[in-house]
């Protein structure tokens, strides 16, 4: 084994991160490539790092730069500038040292149908240079972690599209890797069998420690998995750290009041509306059809708050709610849009692709 | 999936398997599980192993037919004896190289695919070489085209048996083991090109098309249809810069007269110099798309 790859399986080097990234830079088509298509910056300088045994994620739309991003982390794709090291290593100068720690389960899943899912499996270990018994035992095992074991015999070409993904994600971790990448590794599943790949990989990051980065255009798993994340737009950085410091870092919850619909609703409610603008806090009173809503920085006390003094008043109240931001608030505050999930099903992939971004 | 601990609970040691990766695994393996890989997904197309078996004999009953009494009358002239074999001799090795050039041809496709479905991306993000994917495709593909042309040769012996087809034979089954090997070389060195045109367009039809377009040139400006001597002058000419024409002539002394090492090792070397030019274009061509 070498130093480097003893240095990233052991838990207790601290010092240096499992990923690091100084002003990446992918620009397409700068140098005769693709004639005719204009200079495309994929990635526009990014710098992030990811630490030991960390659960991180990119969240971004389709084209902003997260596949182009995950390409060069795992050697498919050569970067334009900057430096990426992953567990201590170069990704230029040493790829193939890097690609002996990584496991890599892509946007296009690649599953060769006419194997059978053991041989799929098979062939990735020895491809490895595994021993033969030592890729037998594997591949058993995660034939019955993945829940494949009755379908190992037959052509993956078969499979439902949850196990095609799911012999795929088995063929990023037959050799035990360190690093885990994943490029968007629910798109396109239904949500029971999203459900079920979550809970997979949570345990997988808790009893492995395994560090896993993983790319998506889904708010709720980045929210639900990962322990820190990036939010990409047009091939950069917007805002990065954990869901809920990017969330505080909105600096409101959302309250929403909704108040009885009688006779005498408009007079409450313009009540309602100039008592909670003067509570300390709130910010952003607004009316809406059914009451009122605000910002507060505190939702809970505030709540607490607005209600006493509404109480006061003798105004009614039908019914309160108090939401946290959600990622959808964090990445509209930072692009100024919202971000609309496209389900489009790529065809071809990173280095291969001809105009795709990402 | 039920509890988070029943998901998932290794067996085998996390550290065991990396340590073995560490050893200095041969290119030779890699090489041979990619061939493994492809000949498993052959070997799962019974339409397409059983077509690319018989497309020699095809070739072979069709092009015998068609020109074996144009060439009896011009191989032999007015006065002089008929000659003891048939056009189907002079035509095998032909035939044999014809079919090796269309499999290669064709190798490319498989690129394409694996390019398509993502699954090249697996062999990439692997710590093998780039060059053991594309050796390990095209020597699959030699496999299958020795086995087109032993079946061939196999094929046009038994219609010697029952037929009374006149094909000498003249080094027997050593001989016809060397041609074996001398058209499938040829053919894996050919299949540079497909793979090379696959790996910069990534498109099937261009590779298709690009191929197919050298194949018929190359074919009938050789020797691989008629003999030196029958060919127009300037076919002639362009002939002796053929590869394919070596091959063809060195395979057919071994059917019609007996061993001449100078024919032979001129078809190796013709075939070496294919490899090296072909191949060094297609590794060009992969290092260039994963820049």
């Amino acid at each position: 084994m070498s130093a480097a790859l003893a240095a990233a399986r052991s838990s207790g080097t601290p010092a240096e991160p499992m990923i690091d990234v100084t002003g990446l830079v992918k620009v397409y088509g700068g140098n005769g490539d693709d004639a005719g298509a204009g200079v495309v910056r994929a990635v526009d300088g990014i710098d992030f790092h990811v630490d030991r045994g960390e659960f991180f994620g990119f969240l971004g739309p389709n084209g902003s730069g997260k596949t182009t991003t995950i390409k060069i982390l795992t050697t498919l794709l050569r970067p334009t500038g900057g430096t990426v090291r992953v567990g201590g290593l170069d990704v230029v100068r040493d790829p193939r040292e890097v690609r002996k720690m990584l496991g890599y389960a892509g946007q296009s899943i690649g599953v060769d149908g006419d194997l059978t899912g053991r041989e799929n499996l098979r062939l990735i270990g020895h491809l490895y240079h595994l021993p033969g018994s030592v890729v037998r035992d594997r591949v058993e095992e995660l034939l019955e972690v993945l829940q494949l074991t009755e379908a190992a015999d037959r052509p993956a070409g078969t499979y439902s599209g949850g196990m095609r993904r799911r012999l795929d994600l088995g063929s990023g971790l037959v050799h035990h890797p360190p690093l885990l990448f994943l490029d968007e590794p629910t798109t396109g599943l239904d949500p029971q069998t999203r459900n079920a790949v979550w809970e997979y990989l949570r345990a997988l990051h808790r009893t492995e420690r395994m560090t896993i980065f993983l790319t998506t255009q889904y708010m709720e798993e980045a929210d639900q998995l990962c322990q820190r994340l990036a939010i990409m737009d047009h091939g950069r950085i917007v805002a990065a750290g954990s869901p809920p410091e990017l969330k505080a870092g909105i600096g409101a919850d959302l309250i929403t009041i909704r108040l009885p619909q009688d006779e005498g609703f408009e007079a409450s409610r313009a009540r309602a509306l100039a008592l909670a603008q003067g509570v300390p806090d709130v910010s952003g009173v607004v009316e809406f059809d059914q009451g009122v809503t605000m910002r507060a920085g505190h939702g809970g006390a505030t709540l607490v708050e607005v209600l006493r003094r509404l109480e006061a008043d003798r105004i009614r109240v039908n019914e309160v709610a108090v939401a946290p931001p959600t990622l959808d608030q964090v990445f509209l505050q930072h692009t100024g849009r919202e971000m609309r999930v496209e389900e489009v099903r790529p065809t071809s992939s990173g280095p291969w692709a001809r105009h795709r971004r990402d | 999936m039920a509890t988070a601990e029943s998901v998932y609970r290794p067996s085998t040691p996390a550290l065991s398997a990396p340590a073995a990766l560490g050893s200095a695994g041969g290119i030779v393996t890699e090489i041979l599980w990619v061939a493994y890989r492809s000949l498993r997904k052959l070997s799962r197309s019974p339409f397409l192993l059983f077509f690319t078996l018989m497309m020699p004999i095809i070739w072979l009953g069709m092009f015998s037919q068609t020109f074996g009494t144009v060439f009896d009358r011009a191989a032999s002239g007015p006065g002089q004896a008929p000659l003891a074999y048939n056009y189907i001799a002079v035509l095998l090795p032909g035939i044999a190289v014809m079919s090796a050039i269309q499999s290669a041809a064709q190798s490319g496709f498989s690129m394409v695919s694996d390019i398509e479905t993502g699954f090249m991306d697996k062999f990439l993000v692997a710590p093998i070489s780039r060059a053991s994917v594309l050796l390990g495709k095209t020597l699959a593909d030699g496999v299958r085209m020795a086995a087109q042309t032993a079946i061939v040769l196999a094929i046009a012996f038994l219609f010697c048996v029952a037929f009374g087809w006149k094909i000498p034979f003249a080094t027997g089954v050593a001989g016809d083991a060397m041609i074996v090997v001398l058209t499938a070389a040829f053919g894996v060195a050919f299949a540079g090109l497909s793979n090379s045109v696959a790996l910069f367009t990534k498109r099937t039809e261009t590779t298709m098309l690009v191929s197919f377009t050298l194949t018929f040139p190359l074919l009938f400006l050789s020797t691989a249809m008629l003999p030196y001597d029958l060919l127009p002058g300037w076919v002639q000419t362009f002939s002796k810069y053929n590869p394919v024409s070596y091959v063809a002539t060195a395979s057919r002394t071994l059917i019609l007269t007996g061993w001449n090492w100078t024919e032979i090792g001129q078809a190796f070397l013709a075939v070496a110099i294919v490899a090296v030019l072909l191949y060094s274009l297609a590794v060009f061509a992969f290092r260039r798309q994963t820049a």
